[in-house]
């Protein structure tokens, strides 16, 4: 009897926990399937490769924003990545369990939790109101700073799981600190170390508010990393809000741009995670 | 002191863990180019004893280290740097621990790349060199640039030893070498080590009191932290003189 019961308990559950999940991804999937329904139409050759056209015209293309995304986003990680690591690489090999890392650690920690329109303002006080004018670096300096708590995060814990027979094996050889810490330690951890640093890349892609304070907007084809420069983050903001149906249409094709991108990213995470041997770690 | 027949001199050697003592005024010599086995039950302080050779015993923090050991008549403690003494020390564990993120071929030379950061022709000879002394050369030459980690136990194994031999080290320790390893495995690293001591000194803690009698020239046996007794493999086993000795080889505690 009480074997049955079980049981019986043990479905419930199941299948209770696949209702709940298929309840949670609905949503998700219907967001997806509205960004492609809406957006695919808009996208054409013209649209990949063309500036917008002028208010009231048709056609015309968002590739200029397409550009300033990349452009900001690999000068985000550029400069967030290697603070990223070399943030994670101190609180793994290096920090004691003394004041000094407990409060370099809690700051990492709380710094992921702040609002990314503050990071926006901050880089607009900073920078911004400095040099007079809305420039691209002032945007990649927002989203770097916004990458360097995610990498360090995932790069502390991926080495903190490097078994301690790699570093006796690196210290039995008489291979210096450093250089145990960087090619040894680092290295085993690398896997880690990527997806943290490609799933950051994935976050700031979707980050809007640092943008318009920063970066702002631009019709145009961009002059040079010191001036505004069109995202499709501000693109699809400022197009969607327009009133100009040809407009919203592109706003839901960009938007259809930055779901591939972002799911490109995780597949591609999927894939480099994928062990290739087992790993003595 | 200094004497061409001492590669290894060591006086009242003590350790500890914190408070605890793990290691009770330890004296012996280790000649060049003989293979010494340590043996004796489990926590007499084989390993301890072992890792104060090459300075990785202090690593931890709390751990103490009295005593003096000279190597060729240096005192590793006082006139020598720990980085050296661990490149002239080399160290092969029981759990063999390649480096996954290097090829085959990287991990024979990590030491030499990452200390002195030698030429690339250079560095292929040096693995080439050293996967054949491990008998590994025949195995691996289309494989050199697979991941240390895709070999089997005992290939890792003897790739450790090919990693260590690589820096040229006076002297190798290795701490149960064998100990997770198949028997076919095992014979070949019995053999290798046989093999080394032509040009190093070999010191080696086994379980197995048929391998120490197997591969070595002397013998020390260790019991709670001491050294009970120390002398030619042939004589521990022929005649004992301690009857603790004579106790744990016969297999009756341990
Ligand atoms: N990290 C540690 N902290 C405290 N005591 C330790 C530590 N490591 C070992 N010891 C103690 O030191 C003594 C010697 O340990 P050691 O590892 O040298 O023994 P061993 O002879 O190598 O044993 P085994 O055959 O099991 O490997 C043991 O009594 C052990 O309990
Ligand atoms: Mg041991």
């Amino acid at each position: 009897m009480r074997m049955i019961s079980r049981k019986n308990t043990d479905r419930l559950i199941a299948w209770l926990s696949l209702a709940i999940t298929i309840i949670a991804i609905i949503p998700l999937l219907w967001i997806i399937g509205c960004v492609f329904a809406n957006g695919a139409s808009a996208i054409n050759l013209e649209f990949l490769t063309d500036t917008p056209a002028p208010y009231g015209e048709s056609g015309g293309g968002v590739a200029n924003a397409i550009l300033g995304t990349l452009v900001i986003n690999t000068m985000a990680s550029l400069f967030g990545i290697p603070i990223g690591v070399l943030t994670g690489m101190y609180l793994s090999e290096y920090a004691s369990s003394g004041k000094f890392s407990s409060v370099i650690r809690a700051s990492v920690e709380s710094f992921s939790g702040v609002p990314s329109i503050i990071f926006g303002i901050f880089a607009f006080t900073l920078i911004v109101t400095t040099v007079q004018h809305y420039t691209a670096l002032a945007a990649s300096f927002a989203l770097g700073l916004m990458m360097v708590p995610i990498v360090a995060k995932a790069t502390e814990e991926s080495m903190r799981v490097v078994s301690d027979d790699m570093r006796e094996a690196a210290i039995a050889l008489g291979i210096p600190k450093w250089a145990r810490t960087v090619k040894i330690v680092l290295g085993v951890a690398r896997g880690g170390v990527i997806t943290g640093s490609l799933l950051a890349f994935a976050r700031i892609s979707g980050e809007t508010a640092p943008l318009l304070f920063t970066s702002l907007f631009s019709f145009y084809w961009p002059t040079g990393i010191d001036q505004p420069m069109a995202t499709l983050q501000v693109l699809i903001y400022n197009f969607a809000l327009s009133g100009y149906p040809d407009r919203v249409l592109q706003a839901w094709g960009a938007s259809l741009l930055l779901v591939i991108l972002v799911v490109a990213i995780n597949v591609v995470v999927k894939f480099a995670t994928r062990p290739k041997y087992k790993e003595g770690v | 002191m200094t004497n061409d027949s001492v590669k290894l001199d060591i006086l009242k050697l003590d350790a500890w863990f914190g408070d605890k003592q793990a290691l009770k005024g330890i004296s012996l010599r280790i000649k060049p180019k003989t293979v010494t086995a340590v043996i004796g039950p489990s926590g007499c302080g084989k390993s301890t004893f072992i890792r104060c050779i090459n300075r990785m015993h202090e690593l931890t923090p709390g751990n103490k280290v009295a005593g003096t050991i000279l190597l060729d008549g240096a005192d590793i403690y006082n006139d020598m740097d720990s980085m050296d003494v661990r490149r002239k020390v080399g160290m092969v564990f029981q759990k063999p621990n390649p480096f996954p993120n290097m090829s085959i071929a990287d991990n024979v030379v990590a030491g030499l790349k990452l200390i002195d950061a030698a030429d690339k022709k250079e560095l292929e000879e040096m693995a080439k060199e050293n996967l054949k002394a491990v008998g590994l050369w025949k195995e691996v030459e289309n494989d050199l640039k697979k991941s240390g980690a895709s070999l089997s136990g005992g290939q890792q194994q003897r790739l450790c030893i090919a990693r260590a031999l690589a820096m040229r080290p006076e002297i190798i320790l290795m701490d149960e070498p064998t100990s997770a390893l198949d028997p076919a495995s095992t014979a070949k690293i019995e053999e290798l080590v046989k093999a080394l001591k032509t040009e190093t000194t070999v010191i080696i803690i086994t379980h197995n009191v048929q391998q120490a009698a197997r591969i070595s020239d002397m013998t020390a046996f260790f019991y709670l932290g001491e050294l009970i007794e120390y002398d030619e493999t042939r004589s521990i086993f022929e005649s004992p003189k301690s009857p603790l000795t004579e106790r744990y080889i016969t297999g009756r505690f341990g």
